[in-house]
C-alpha cells in the first residue's frame, strides 16, 4: 500500500508564525514574478535592479513607492472595514472618484475661507465617499440587495459623473482639454514633506491606520464588527445593533476610499483627471486580505504593492510590458501567500497506515 | 414497531460488514482514537454508545472516509478498505447521517437527495426523486414536502431527510448519529422500528445514541467506547443492563440525577413571563404561532412538549425578540416587552438557550472569551467606547470555565474546536450567569440535545439551581422523557396552538402524546 499525504488542521496558529509566512508568500510570490517576467523578455539581473535595488534602496525609488502608498494604504483600510463585516465593498474607485470630485469642487469652486479649505477639500471627499457607499449600504440593508452589484454598478456612476464635470464645466479653459483647472497653490494643495514628492497625505494615511487599530482592534466596535462579520444572527441575539454596526464599518470604508481620491487630487495630481481611480478596488481587496483585515499590517503590505507599481511603471517605460503584466504579478504573490497560508493552518504528513495485510 | 421484533441470526454465522482493529487517528497531536476496534455483522442493530468526546463520530468518520486513520486496520465486507472521499465510502455501500447536518438550506429536499446520489440506482430527475421520496417517507409513517427548501424546514423535520436521504442511496451500511435526539417517542419508535426491518432485511446498521431505552429495546448487540478506547466490545444486549452500561461510559458509577426538590405550591410566587395570546405568522401570512398563552412563575420549570415543526422555534424566536410578535402580549416582571428590542429584553433578565447553539447563540470563529462576553459587550460590562478590556474578559472567562468544567480548551480556544457538551456548558456558563438578585428567565430549546450522561446531568442541575433562587425557566423540548423529568406543569404544541400547560400531576404520556397529535 503507497503511503499517503494526510492534511491536519492545526488547533492554533501563532502570530509570528502568521507574519512568516506572510513575509515568505511575498517573496515566493517575487520569485515567481521573476519567471513571469522573465518569459517576456526582461533580464533577470534587470527585474533585481528594477524591483529590489531601485525600489527599496534608492530614495528616489523609495519616495515614488511612498508616494504611491499613501492612496493604497488608505483604500486598503477601506477594504479591511468592509471585509471584516463580509460587505464586499466593489466599488471602491466609484467612491474615490466621487470623493475626488467632492474635493475638486470645494477647490474649484473657492468654498470656505482659504485657511481651512485644505482640510474642507479632505472632508468633502469623506463625506463623498460615505455617501457614495450609503446607498448600496441601504440597499441591503432595507431590501436585502447584494452590495457585490450595488457599489460595482455605483462605480461606473461615478466614474461617468467625472466625465461629465471634465467635459462639461469643469473643462480646463486654457488647454481645452477634458482636465480640471489646477488647484491654487498653496492653499489648495497637499504641501511637500522634504523627501521627494511624498506629501502630508502620509500623515493622514498613517493617521487613519492608527484609527482603524483604534477601532477594530482595541474598541468595542470592532468587537461588534466581528460579531457581525462572523454571525449577524447571533450578534443580533447578543443584543448588539448590527444595523448599525454595518452602517458605521461599511460608511468607514467608503469615508475612506473618498479620502483616498481626496488625497490624490490634493497631493498629487493637483486637479482632476482622468486618472483618479480604475484599479484601486482589485489593490484595496488584494491588501486588506494579504493583511489577514489587521490594519497594522496594511502598511508593510501596501508598500510592497506600491513598490510593485513603481518598478511596473519602469518595466512599462523600459520594456513596453502592459500594464495587465502588473496584475499578474499582484496575483501570482496573492496565490503565494494564499497556499502557503494554507501551510501554516494545516499540517501535512506522510502517513503510512500499518495494514496488517493488502 | 415493539421490543418482540424477531433479533438478527447470531453474529458467529453473520457476514462481517465492518471491521475495525487498533485504530488511531490524532488530531494536532490530541489522539481522538486509541486503538478502538469495532465489529459489525450484516443483519444486526449495532449500538455504539459513549461520551461525547469518546471518539464515536470519528472511528464513523473513517467508515464513511472522511477521515484516514492515522494506524490501524480497517475492513468493508472483509476486504481492507483505505480510500478515501465519501464517493468510495458510498461506493461500498455505507452511508451516514451526521449529527449535524450536510444538507443544503437552499436546496429543497428532492434537490438535496440528487446532490447526494452516488449509486446507480438513486434517482435520477428531481419527479423520480419527489416520487421515491414521498413513497419512503410513507413507509416511515411520516409525509414531507420534496419540494420544501430545506431552509425552511425545523430540526426535526431534516434529521428526517437526511435519514430518507439514506435509505433512498441505498446503502448497505447505514450509520446513524444521534438520529432519533430530535425526535418525539413515537417518531424515534417508527424510524428505529424501520432501522430493525432493514436490519432484517440483511442491511448492518450502526446506531450512535446516548439513549439507553434505545439500545435495550432496538439493538442486538453493542460497543461501548471511552477516551478514544473500546471498553466493551460488541456484547449481546440482552446481556447488558443500563446501570453496567453507564458505568462503563463514563468510567465511574454514575449517580442518577438529584431528585428536584420542589416548592410545594408554585402558584403564590410572582408572575415572571407572562405571554397572552401571542401570534407569530409566516412570511405567508399563515400562523406559526397561534394564540399561545403562558404563565412562567419565579421558581417553576415549564415544559412545553411537542413534534419538532409545530410552532416550537417561532415561539422562542418571538419570546427572545428574534421574530416580530403579531398579536397579542408579552411582560417580563410586570414590564411589557412585547415590541422591546433583544437588548432591552436581555437587561430585564431573559436568556435563552437556542436548538442549535451555533444558529445564534455561539460565533464558532470566536475565542471561547469572546463568546463568553458577547452579551455583556453591549451593554458596557468591559469598557465604555474605547478601551474593550480583553484581559479581564480572559481572566472572567477562566473562572467561568473552571466552574462550569469546560474542558478541552483555554479561554483563547476557538470555540468551533470545542466538543459538543463542552460547548453547551460554555453557553450555559453565559447565560446563567447571574449578577445579585436578578434570577434570570431562561427558555431553553432542546438544552440537552446531543449531549452525553455527565453533560445532560449538569445541564439538569443547573436548570434546577436556576428555579431554586428565584428565576424561571421555559422548558421546549422534544425529549418528552426530559420534560416529563424536570417540569412543573407541561404544556404541548400541537401546529401552532399551545394545551396548556397543565399540572405534572395532572397529566401522564398517553395524555402527552394524544395532544401531540392535535386530539384531546
Amino acid at each position: 500500500m503507497a503511503d499517503r499525504l494526510t492534511l491536519t488542521a492545526r488547533q492554533h496558529v501563532p502570530p509570528a508564525r502568521q507574519a512568516a509566512v506572510l513575509a515568505l508568500g511575498i517573496l515566493l510570490g517575487l520569485a515567481l514574478a521573476t519567471v513571469v517576467l522573465t518569459l517576456s523578455g526582461v533580464g533577470p539581473s534587470a527585474i533585481i535592479d528594477e524591483f529590489v535595488l531601485y525600489v527599496f534602496t534608492t530614495q528616489s525609488g523609495l519616495t515614488q513607492a511612498l508616494t504611491r502608498a499613501v492612496a493604497l494604504w488608505l483604500v486598503g483600510l477601506a477594504a479591511v472595514f468592509a471585509l471584516k463585516l463580509r460587505f464586499w465593498n466593489i466599488g471602491v474607485d466609484g467612491q474615490a472618484w466621487i470623493g475626488a470630485i467632492a474635493a475638486s469642487w470645494v477647490a474649484i469652486d473657492d468654498i470656505g475661507p482659504p485657511s481651512i479649505r485644505l482640510v474642507l477639500m479632505l472632508v468633502a471627499g469623506a463625506v463623498g465617499g460615505m455617501l457614495w457607499i450609503g446607498v448600496p449600504a441601504l440597499l441591503k440593508l432595507r431590501l436585502g440587495v447584494s452590495e457585490v452589484v450595488s457599489t460595482l454598478m455605483l462605480t461606473y456612476v461615478g466614474f461617468q459623473a467625472a466625465q461629465q464635470l471634465l467635459y462639461g464645466p469643469w473643462r480646463d479653459p486654457n488647454t481645452g482639454f477634458p482636465i480640471s483647472p489646477v488647484f491654487d497653490d498653496p492653499v489648495e494643495r497637499l504641501a511637500r514633506i522634504g523627501f521627494g514628492h511624498i506629501h502630508q497625505g502620509i500623515w493622514i494615511a498613517l493617521a487613519a491606520a492608527l484609527a482603524a487599530v483604534a477601532l477594530l482592534q482595541l474598541s468595542r466596535f470592532g468587537f461588534y464588527a466581528a460579531a457581525v462579520g462572523q454571525s449577524p444572527r447571533a450578534a443580533r441575539a447578543a443584543g448588539i445593533p448590527v444595523a448599525a454596526t454595518i452602517l458605521i464599518g461599511v460608511g468607514l470604508s467608503g469615508a475612506l476610499a473618498g479620502l483616498a481620491g481626496a488625497v490624490i487630487v490634493a497631493g498629487q495630481e493637483f486637479r482632476l483627471t482622468q486618472h483618479i481611480a480604475g484599479d484601486l478596488t482589485f489593490s484595496a481587496i488584494l491588501i486588506a486580505l494579504l493583511a489577514r483585515l489587521t490594519p497594522l499590517a496594511v502598511l508593510p503590505v501596501g508598500l510592497v504593492i506600491a513598490g510593485i507599481y513603481v518598478s511596473g511603471d519602469a518595466l512599462k517605460a523600459f520594456y513596453q510590458l502592459p500594464l495587465a503584466v502588473i496584475q499578474v504579478l499582484e496575483a501570482v504573490i496573492l496565490l503565494s501567500v494564499v497556499i502557503l497560508d494554507f501551510f501554516a493552518r494545516y499540517q501535512l504528513r506522510l502517513a503510512r497506515p500499518t495494514v496488517a495485510r493488502s | 414497531m415493539t421490543a418482540a421484533l424477531p433479533r438478527a441470526v447470531s453474529p458467529g454465522d453473520a457476514r462481517s460488514a465492518i471491521s475495525i482493529s487498533g485504530a488511531w487517528k490524532a488530531f494536532d497531536g490530541r489522539p481522538a482514537l486509541k486503538g478502538a476496534s469495532l465489529e459489525v455483522a450484516y443483519g444486526e442493530v449495532h449500538a455504539l454508545l459513549g461520551e461525547n468526546g469518546a471518539g464515536k463520530s470519528t472511528l464513523m468518520n473513517l467508515v464513511c472516509g472522511l477521515y484516514a486513520a492515522d494506524a490501524g486496520r480497517i475492513e468493508i465486507d472483509g476486504r481492507p478498505f483505505a480510500e478515501t472521499g465519501p464517493l468510495a465510502a458510498a461506493r461500498h455501500g455505507v452511508g451516514m447521517v451526521h449529527q449535524h447536518f450536510k444538507l443544503i438550506p437552499r436546496f429543497t429536499v428532492a434537490e438535496n437527495i440528487l446532490v447526494a446520489r452516488a449509486g446507480a440506482s438513486a434517482p435520477a430527475r428531481r419527479a423520480d426523486a419527489a416520487r421515491r421520496i414521498a413513497e419512503v417517507a410513507q413507509s416511515l409513517g411520516f409525509a414531507i414536502d420534496p419540494h420544501a427548501r430545506v431552509g425552511d424546514l425545523s430540526v426535526a423535520e431534516r434529521q428526517r431527510v437526511e435519514i430518507l436521504r439514506l435509505l433512498l442511496l441505498d446503502a448497505r451500511i447505514l450509520i446513524l448519529d444521534e438520529p432519533t435526539a430530535v425526535l418525539t417517542d413515537a417518531e424515534a419508535d417508527a424510524v428505529l422500528g424501520l432501522l430493525r426491518r432493514l436490519a432484517a432485511e440483511g442491511r448492518a446498521v450502526v446506531l450512535i445514541t446516548h439513549r439507553m431505552r434505545e439500545v435495550q429495546r432496538y439493538a442486538d448487540r453493542v460497543t461501548v467506547m471511552r477516551g478514544g478506547e473500546t471498553v466493551l466490545a460488541g456484547a449481546p444486549c440482552a446481556e447488558c443492563d443500563q446501570g453496567r452500561l453507564a458505568d462503563l461510559m463514563v468510567g465511574q458509577a454514575v449517580h442518577a440525577a438529584t431528585p428536584r426538590v420542589r416548592s410545594a405550591d408554585g402558584s403564590g410566587q410572582r408572575v415572571r413571563l407572562d405571554a397572552v395570546e401571542i401570534s407569530v405568522h409566516r412570511p405567508d401570512g399563515t400562523p406559526a404561532v397561534d394564540q399561545v398563552s403562558l404563565t412562567l412563575r419565579a421558581g417553576e420549570i415549564v415544559g412545553i412538549a411537542g413534534v419538532g415543526g409545530n410552532g416550537q422555534d417561532a415561539l422562542v424566536e418571538a419570546l427572545y425578540g428574534l421574530a416580530p410578535i403579531s398579536g397579542g402580549t408579552l411582560s417580563l416582571d410586570g414590564a411589557r416587552i412585547e415590541h422591546a428590542p433583544i437588548g432591552a429584553r436581555r437587561a430585564r433578565g431573559l436568556r435563552i438557550i437556542p436548538a442549535d447553539r451555533n444558529d445564534f447563540a455561539l460565533i464558532p470563529a470566536f475565542r471561547a472569551y469572546e463568546n463568553l462576553a458577547l452579551t455583556e459587550v453591549p451593554r458596557g460590562g468591559f469598557g465604555f467606547w474605547l478601551g474593550l478590556r480583553r484581559g479581564r474578559m480572559i481572566a472572567e472567562a477562566e473562572a467561568a470555565m473552571a466552574e462550569r468544567a469546560v474542558v478541552g480548551g483555554t479561554p483563547r480556544t476557538p470555540t468551533r474546536l470545542l466538543s459538543g457538551g463542552n460547548a453547551q456548558k460554555l453557553l450555559l456558563a453565559r447565560e446563567l450567569k447571574t449578577a445579585a438578585g436578578d434570577a434570570s428567565v431562561l427558555i431553553a430549546h432542546s438544552p440537552t440535545r446531543g449531549l452525553d450522561v455527565a453533560a445532560c446531568q449538569a445541564v439538569h442541575q443547573a436548570l434546577f439551581d436556576l428555579a431554586a433562587t428565584g428565576g424561571a425557566c421555559l422548558l421546549v423540548s422534544e425529549d418528552l422523557d426530559e420534560v416529563m423529568a424536570l417540569s412543573d406543569r407541561i404544556g404541548v404544541m400541537s401546529r401552532g396552538r399551545l394545551a396548556g400547560p397543565f399540572p405534572r400531576a395532572e397529566i401522564d404520556r398517553a395524555r402527552i402524546g394524544a395532544l401531540m397529535l392535535g386530539h384531546g
